[in-house]
């Protein structure tokens, strides 16, 4: 067992142990057999921000977030973001909205745009996609916040969706919606900005939600089953964690060294 | 390519093999080049959106021009040529930087002040029983953590230490659980190749 690193072989058996469970349902669901999936009022009101914001005559913005695809926490959120991002544009290009969407990372920038473009372009209304609607404001944190919320103050949006990895420029910028009365629907990972968007949102997407909003909102089958997997790994979590309570209680460590193998 | 990719960042973190640890390190060089590349298109968009504002007069035209001369300057002065006083020790590229840059930042990360204030104030309403619970124990945490009331009432500071060590950490490691839960699962998916939202058009053709 040389090949395996210590102290990382039972979150190796937990890992093997939950794909294996999503990789399940998966399965289960392209044979025809597909969960059923509670509602999610902030993705739901997704379209009726996009409405709003049509019936105003103002544009809808849309943020995957401050983070790169990279880092190991982070990336993900900006994945589901983009996939948040991929249904708003459909659905602005659908109904004639203007959309813009606020960029931080270079790298991220080409997705974003392409994304938006595509939707455009499968709509039939290809001519119709404006490039600079997809802006890149800058890499540092707080110039992308300021010219974010510049940008909130001159165009002011009828629908501010932001669903993505923040840091300290979430209640900046989520405030600064708010004060200008648009209709707001945000969604992060980041425990310590969950209640600052929980405060200055009319939706708030909490933790897994954002994860799970690409599934939701694709009404895959495939996608929806793949949550199922997730709560069996919820279900493996909440087990070992009243399992940890008990025996520690008891004085046993038996736990304790099962997480260290 | 995606499978591959994913799987280099995830074994090397598992498996101790050599070969391994080394493709997983060129896979990574590999980014930090694209990257670096990606930050030219950055620059790239933000050139095409002022230059076509100052060229059609948009309002507010002037401060593209802004972004341009600073964007140059920054650009030609930070230039890695030491031999020529230029980089990191040259004089413009390090004063804008001190005295514009780094104030502008911190001004921006200060203001956090006022929007957490107008926050709060939003926040703290007792509308229902969850508002009424935030109320009350974000007062609590305000005044445990002030030392103007924990002198009065010392046991302010142990019920604000509570309320952050036990409800406030369950709650955040219930969030992190089921956040870790789902990355896992948006990896599977995109593993197996049907996460596409991401991608143009969702995958579709």
């Amino acid at each position: 067992m040389a090949f395996l690193i210590q102290g990382r072989i039972f979150g190796l058996i937990c890992l093997l142990f939950i794909m294996a469970a999503v990789a399940y349902y998966i399965k289960q669901a392209q044979a025809g057999k597909v969960p059923k999936v509670r509602r999610i009022p902030g993705i739901d009101a997704i379209d009726e921000s996009i409405g709003r914001a049509v019936e105003m005559g103002r544009p809808v913005f849309c943020s995957h977030g401050i983070a790169n695809l990279r880092d190991a926490t982070t990336g993900p959120q900006t994945i589901a973001g983009l996939s948040v991002l991929n249904y708003v544009a459909k659905r602005c290009v659908a109904v004639g909205a203007r959309i813009v969407v606020p960029v931080r990372q270079p790298e991220v920038w080409p997705i974003a745009s392409d994304i938006v473009e595509t939707e455009y372009k499968l709509a039939g209304k290809g001519e119709e996609f404006d490039p600079d609607s997809v802006q890149f404001l800058s890499t540092e944190q707080f110039a992308f916040s300021s010219s974010y919320m510049g940008l909130m103050m001159r165009e002011k949006p009828g629908a501010n969706i932001m669903v993505g990895a923040y840091w300290a420029e979430s209640l900046q910028l989520a405030e600064t919606g708010s004060r200008i009365g648009a209709m707001q629907i945000t969604g992060t990972a980041q425990t310590s900005q969950i209640p600052f968007f929980l405060v200055t949102s009319d939706y708030c997407l909490i933790g897994e939600e954002i994860y799970s909003a690409g599934a939701y909102l694709s009404n895959d089958a495939a996608l929806i089953a793949s949550l199922a997997g997730q709560d069996v790994g919820r279900f493996v979590a909440v087990v070992l964690g009243l399992l940890g309570a008990i025996t520690y209680t008891m004085g046993s460590r038996i736990l304790l060294d099962l997480f260290a193998m | 390519m995606t499978i591959i990719a994913t799987l280099l960042q995830v074994l090397p973190y598992y498996f101790n093999i050599p070969a391994l640890q080394s493709a997983a390190s060129t896979a990574s060089n590999a980014v930090l080049l694209i990257v670096a590349c990606a930050t030219f298109v950055g620059v790239i968009s933000i050139l095409q959106v002022h230059g076509k504002r100052i060229q059609r007069r948009s309002e507010g035209w002037p401060f593209s021009v802004l972004v341009f001369v600073f964007c140059a300057t920054m650009v030609l002065t930070g230039l890695p040529f030491a031999e020529y006083g230029l980089g990191s020790s040259n004089t413009i590229f390090n004063w804008i930087f001190t005295n514009i840059q780094t104030p502008l930042g911190g001004t921006m990360y200060s203001i956090l002040a006022f929007f957490i204030t107008s926050a709060a104030v939003r926040a703290f309403k007792a509308r229902n029983i969850e508002a009424a619970i935030v109320l009350v124990s974000g007062t609590l945490m305000v005044m445990g953590n002030a030392p103007l009331f924990t002198n009065a009432v010392p046991v302010l500071a142990d019920i604000s230490l509570w309320i952050r060590n036990i409800p406030n950490m369950a709650t955040m490691r219930g969030v992190m659980i089921g956040a870790a839960l789902g990355a896992i699962a948006l990896a599977v998916r995109t593993l197996m190749g049907i996460e596409r939202g991401y991608l143009r058009g969702g995958g579709e053709e």
